[in-house]
């Protein structure tokens, strides 16, 4: 690991986290094993960029997260990159998403990502953007289910980056 | 602010900010688990978000 010590370690909101692990056990962790830092190996304006998210973001007519399963859905939904926001719909109960049905982009910012690729200040975008639901009670299971299963996904859109967004 | 993670509706100048911010991360983070905090203020973005839509609906009146 990069240069980190494990007292650096700053949880942003103890106190809420402590609330939850109590009504939920173990649903909220505290890694120290962060992955090393990677960089991107070449400048953004080449760059191939990832969109990842817990928004529960998925095309219309796809099959809809279980959003009231007691422990969680463990699965990913991928997002066509080239979406409209007209395209797509919210399936996700653990956030309040007033303000996405009126403007998708305050968390699933897809129109200005595809601005900024226009623009040229980003290379590409991946074909697909991907998006799973946060509500998910087995820290264990998700990531050796849903976390592994999303990064070969990812992995085979070929990304130079990848911006990951919680909702 | 949980929901609104990019800004506000409608707020495009906002959401590109904060994406660019994202997006300069990936080259100036120094170590993994690093947090940058951005000097924006929920109360004043709230705000600009809903000037922006008064106007846009005064526009397509």
């Amino acid at each position: 690991m990069e240069n980190f010590k494990e007292t650096d370690l700053k949880q942003l909101r103890p106190g809420l986290w402590a609330t939850v692990n109590e009504r939920y056990p173990g649903s909220m962790i505290t890694k120290t094993d962060f992955v090393p830092l990677a960089r991107l190996k070449k400048p953004l304006p080449e760059s191939r960029i990832a969109f990842i998210s817990t928004a529960g973001v998925q095309p219309k007519n796809s099959l809809p997260f279980d959003t009231v399963h007691p422990v969680g859905d463990y699965t990913f939904r991928r997002v066509p990159s080239r979406s409209k926001p007209e395209d797509l719909e919210i399936h996700q109960l653990k956030y309040p998403t007033v303000g996405a049905k009126r403007d998708l982009n305050v968390i699933f910012p897809i129109e200005r990502l595809q601005e900024l690729t226009e623009e040229k200040i980003i290379g590409e975008l991946a074909p697909n953007f991907f998006s799973f639901i946060g509500y998910n009670m087995d820290a264990l299971k998700l990531e050796q289910t849903l976390a592994e299963d999303l990064a070969d996904a990812v992995e085979a859109e070929k990304p130079d980056g990848a911006l990951l967004a919680p909702a | 602010m949980m929901g609104h993670h990019f800004g506000v509706p409608r707020h495009k100048e906002l959401q590109r900010r904060i994406i660019l911010e994202m997006l300069d991360f990936l080259t100036t983070a120094t170590r993994s688990g690093e947090v940058k905090m951005l000097p924006l203020k929920w109360a004043n973005a709230r705000q600009e978000g809903k000037e922006i839509e008064r106007r846009l609906e005064l526009k397509e009146v």
